[in-house]
This record gives C-alpha cells, sequence and structure tokens, in this order.
C-alpha cells in the first residue's frame, strides 16, 4: 500500500465471510490482480505483494487436504463433536482455507490429498465431507 | 547505541500460585532487583506482560508492581505479544536502556491460569489464534500445531518415539529445575501410553496450563560499573511476524517467523549458530522444539529428531537445548515464559542452575513464539 493509493473500500467484512459460509454456502474470498494470489482470509491489502487492491471471488467448493489432524479434545464450540478432523484444503483454482470434518474419527481416516468437499451445514465454521466424486479435470 | 546487560534474573516455581498475578509478579520483581545489586530506585521503566490479567479482574498492572516496589512515580505499560510477551517487553527493555532513554530497565511476565478450568483456559489459549477463520473452524491450541506436525511428518516420516524423547529429554532437565512444574522423569513406555489430544500429539507432547512470574533487570553497562552478578551482555534482540492464519503460509514446515528472527538477530549479534553454547527454544508442543532447531539455522531441514534420538540436544550433549526443562516440563505461563527463559541463561551463567550445568555458558540463545508463529523473539546473549 502506497500513500498516494486511495484507500481500499473493503468489499466485505470478516462476518459476511463467516455468512457466507453459513448462510449462503459458499465460500468468499480475495484474488490479488497484482501477484494473482488467492486467499480466503479477510484482508485489506494482498498478505503476498501488499497491492491494496483485492477483489472478491468465490472460491471452489472442492479441493485436496494438505495437512490435517484428529482432535480428541476439542474447541469449545465443538463440544459434542470431537473426535473430529481439522484440515488444511487446498481449493481447485487456488486458495487454502482451513476447516472442520466430522466424519473423521481416527487418524486412519483421512490421509494428505484426500479429495473432499465444502458441505454446510446447521453446523459453525467451515465444513468438508470427503468428496467421492471425480477428480476435476487438470 | 548502549551495550545492554541482564544483570538480574528471577523466577517463582512454575505450576500453581496461591497468590494473585499482582503479588507474584511483584515479589519476583524486588528478588531480581535485589540480585542485580541495585535499588528500585535505579529502575527507569517498567514492561509488563499480563495476556491473561483479566481474568484476575485486572489490568493495567504495572503500575500496581511499581506500587508495590515502592517506585509508584516510574512509568510503566503492558506487553502483549501472546506467548511471546515478555521477550517482547525484552525487546522494549533493551531499546530503551541500548537507545539510551532508560539506565536500566524492568521486565516482568506474570500469568495466572489456575483459578480457570480446563476448558476456559484452553479457549483462553485459543483467543491467540484467528477466531474468525481458525477457531471457529474447529481449531484449538493444539490442533494447530499438531496439523503443521502432520504436515512435517508427510515431509519427513517419523517413529513417534522421535517427539518422545524430545519429552523424555525435557522432563528430566525439568526434573533439576527446582523453578520447574513437572520436577519427574518420564520414561517413553509413559509417553506413548498418554492419550492423543490432537494427532499426532500425545498429551506428553504438549506443554500444561501453568502459573508463573518471572523477572529481568536490563541495564546499561556504563551504569552498572561494579556488577555483582555475571552479566548477559545483550548481543541482539531481535523481532519478527508472519501470517498468523496456517490458510496463507505456503510453507508448514516450521515458522517462517522464526527463520527472519533469527537471521535478524545472528546479523545483529555477529555470529553464527555454531558460535552458540546452548538454547532456550519455544517448545510449546514437542514439534515445535524441531522446528525451532530447523527454523534458526542450528540443523538442516528433516534432521532435528534424529538429533533429539542422538542425545545432541541433552544436557550434556553437543548442543544442549532447554536445559531448564523447556515450556514442555518447566511449565508454561505464557507471559512469563519469555523472561523465564533468559532466567534459566542467567543461571546457567551464574553458577546458579545447580545439578542441570550445561558444559560450556559462554554464549546462549533465546527463542520465543508468539500462538503459532504470528510474533517471534530471538535474543542472543554472551559473556562481558
Amino acid at each position: 500500500m502506497s500513500a498516494t493509493d486511495p484507500l481500499p473500500s473493503a468489499p466485505h467484512t470478516v462476518q459476511e465471510f463467516v455468512h457466507g459460509y453459513e448462510e449462503e454456502h459458499r465460500l468468499r474470498g480475495f484474488r490479488c490482480p497484482n501477484c494473482g494470489l488467492t486467499t480466503a482470509t479477510w484482508a485489506l491489502a494482498c498478505p503476498h505483494c501488499g497491492k491494496a487492491d483485492l477483489e472478491e471471488a468465490t472460491l471452489s467448493d472442492r479441493g485436496a487436504v494438505v495437512a490435517f489432524t484428529v482432535l480428541s479434545v476439542p474447541g469449545d464450540e465443538f463440544l459434542n463433536d470431537a473426535p473430529y478432523a481439522y484440515v488444511v484444503v487446498e481449493l481447485d483454482g487456488g486458495g487454502r482455507i482451513t476447516g472442520w470434518m466430522p466424519s473423521v474419527k481416527s487418524e486412519s481416516d483421512l490421509t494428505i490429498g484426500t479429495r473432499v468437499r465444502f458441505s454446510p451445514s446447521y453446523k459453525p465454521g467451515v465444513q468438508f465431507v470427503k468428496d467421492e466424486g471425480d477428480a476435476p479435470a487438470r | 547505541m548502549r551495550e545492554a546487560w541482564v544483570i538480574g534474573a528471577a523466577s517463582n516455581r512454575f505450576g500453581k500460585m496461591p497468590e494473585t498475578g499482582r503479588e507474584a509478579a511483584t515479589r519476583v520483581a524486588l528478588e531480581a532487583i535485589r540480585q542485580s545489586g541495585l535499588e528500585p530506585k535505579d529502575i527507569g521503566y517498567t514492561f509488563v506482560s499480563n495476556c491473561f490479567g483479566l481474568t484476575e479482574k485486572q489490568g493495567h498492572v504495572g503500575p500496581l508492581i511499581n506500587g508495590g516496589l515502592g517506585i509508584p512515580e516510574v512509568p510503566s505499560c503492558t506487553i502483549e505479544s501472546a506467548c511471546s510477551s515478555s521477550s517482547a517487553a525484552l525487546h522494549e527493555a533493551f531499546v530503551h536502556v541500548a537507545g539510551g532513554f532508560t539506565d536500566a530497565a524492568l521486565v516482568v511476565g506474570v500469568e495466572k491460569l489456575s483459578h480457570l478450568d480446563t476448558l476456559t483456559a484452553t479457549s483462553y489459549f485459543a483467543e491467540a489464534a484467528d477466531y474468525a477463520f481458525e477457531t471457529k473452524n474447529g481449531a484449538t491450541f493444539p490442533g494447530l500445531y499438531a496439523t503443521l506436525a502432520n504436515a512435517y511428518q508427510k515431509a519427513y516420516p517419523m517413529a513417534p518415539e522421535v517427539l518422545g524423547s524430545v519429552a523424555i529429554k525435557n522432563h528430566a532437565n525439568a526434573a533439576r529445575n527446582p523453578h520447574a512444574q513437572f520436577q519427574k522423569e518420564i520414561s517413553m513406555d509413559t509417553y506413548l501410553r498418554s492419550p492423543m489430544i490432537a494427532s499426532p500429539l500425545r498429551l506428553y507432547d504438549c506443554c500444561p496450563f501453568s502459573d508463573g512470574a518471572a523477572a529481568v533487570v536490563v541495564a546499561a553497562k556504563e551504569f552498572v560499573r561494579h556488577p555483582v552478578t555475571e552479566p548477559l551482555v545483550i548481543r541482539a534482540s531481535a523481532r519478527s511476524g508472519s501470517i498468523t492464519e496456517m490458510q496463507d503460509r505456503p510453507d508448514l514446515l516450521g515458522l517462517p517467523a522464526t527463520r527472519t528472527a533469527a537471521e535478524k538477530a545472528f546479523r545483529q549479534a555477529g555470529m553464527e549458530p555454531k558460535e552458540i553454547d546452548f538454547l532456550e527454544v519455544h517448545d510449546c508442543f514437542t514439534i515445535a522444539e524441531l522446528f525451532a532447531l530447523e527454523d534458526l539455522g542450528f540443523l538442516p531441514r528433516g534432521t532435528a529428531g534424529r538429533a533429539e534420538v542422538e542425545g545432541v540436544t541433552a544436557r550434556d550433549g553437543k548442543l544442549p537445548v532447554n536445559p531448564s526443562g523447556g515450556l514442555k516440563a518447566k511449565g508454561h505461563p505464557v507471559s512469563a515464559t519469555g523472561a523465564s527463559q533468559v532466567v534459566e541463561i542467567f543461571e546457567q551463567f551464574n553458577g546458579l542452575a545447580k545439578g542441570r550445568e550445561v558444559p560450556r555458558t559462554e554464549t546462549a540463545l533465546a527463542h520465543n513464539v508468539g500462538a503459532t508463529g504470528g510474533s517471534c523473539s530471538v535474543h542472543i546473549f554472551s559473556r562481558r
């Protein structure tokens, strides 16, 4: 961000991201036209190149697990859901997002690279299920 | 820039404090000042860290500590940087003293959590992550480090015994540290049988919830003149940051803020890793000790596990790591941790680390991380 840039008008708020997951059932994000970064995290300027020119984007609801853990001791909003997996997902078409998978009950239920699909429910946050469909054409 | 020294350092026993945070902080502060040979009136500025003070219904604790030390007119402020709070406070003290704004500064870190139940304490810890983009998606503090451990394990496969060896080593060191919360050794069997918290991290991979307080006195060399202790010369005081959210980190095999803070610190000190005699590193979880050794530049990526198993990092090893017992076994009273790492280095330099001495104490490094690496401090010390 340089002093001469106009102050960016925030295309949306953190709450709108959350609303996107839980009510609109879509993964909101930003793309940076300057460096090409896609991010699922709210920001005013690109965390990679610093340019305050982020464009709104709807990210793919499918991707592959990059890293995960299975929690036996849950967060306090997930008390009745443990064990569950917390996952970092590389979305098709770019961008990474973290979420949780209630169906994964043990470490052997999941591997890095497993295909997953965003599957919103009445529960909070970004919820994924295993994607049994075809992998996208590359 | 003036040369700045650590001339006094004190800690209480970590674990469960009967008194309030404010009382414990004032007590260790007075102890550190007395040890330094200064008087409270010599202190020009007090930097306090107390992340969770509000759980005791107490904010703005600096003036209370100064009042309790008989120096209510001395300025103070609170420095918050999650688990790296009191190393951030030490950095501020260094800047004031080295920059010539203050001749002597007091750093105090204190935390009390034992009045909270485990679930409430876990929630407070998770607050250092990104609530909207991590915690709300199911993350806990152990869960975030476990996710990093999972990525590391995929790149560098390792048996459970590798992380176990970190826990066993740090417990063995803590067993000889009167400040430590867990003054007992553990066996590999105990480690392996401990319950899984967030795979692959078991109970014995995780630091405990702790109460504790630690204080450090920093003064300008020209102000001290005739030190009564063996001072730690602050050769480098460096801090760095990185994107907090795991979803925006292209590399999950370590903590980028450690790498950048270490580069700055070694450049500032004009030193290389091979010149460091021993380390106090941020092992909030066993995997974090492996990250620290690699990100600080002591070992190539993917090799820290083998070094741990082979005893390189043991107290009498080639590169002793966490002779205090580390966060893992000495305990992790969040805001006291950074200062307590300096207490260990001070005790090692001054022959006060009875029964847990490391072989060489000419130089040392302290590494303190905020949460999952959004913040990091690296300090390098040497003898005069």
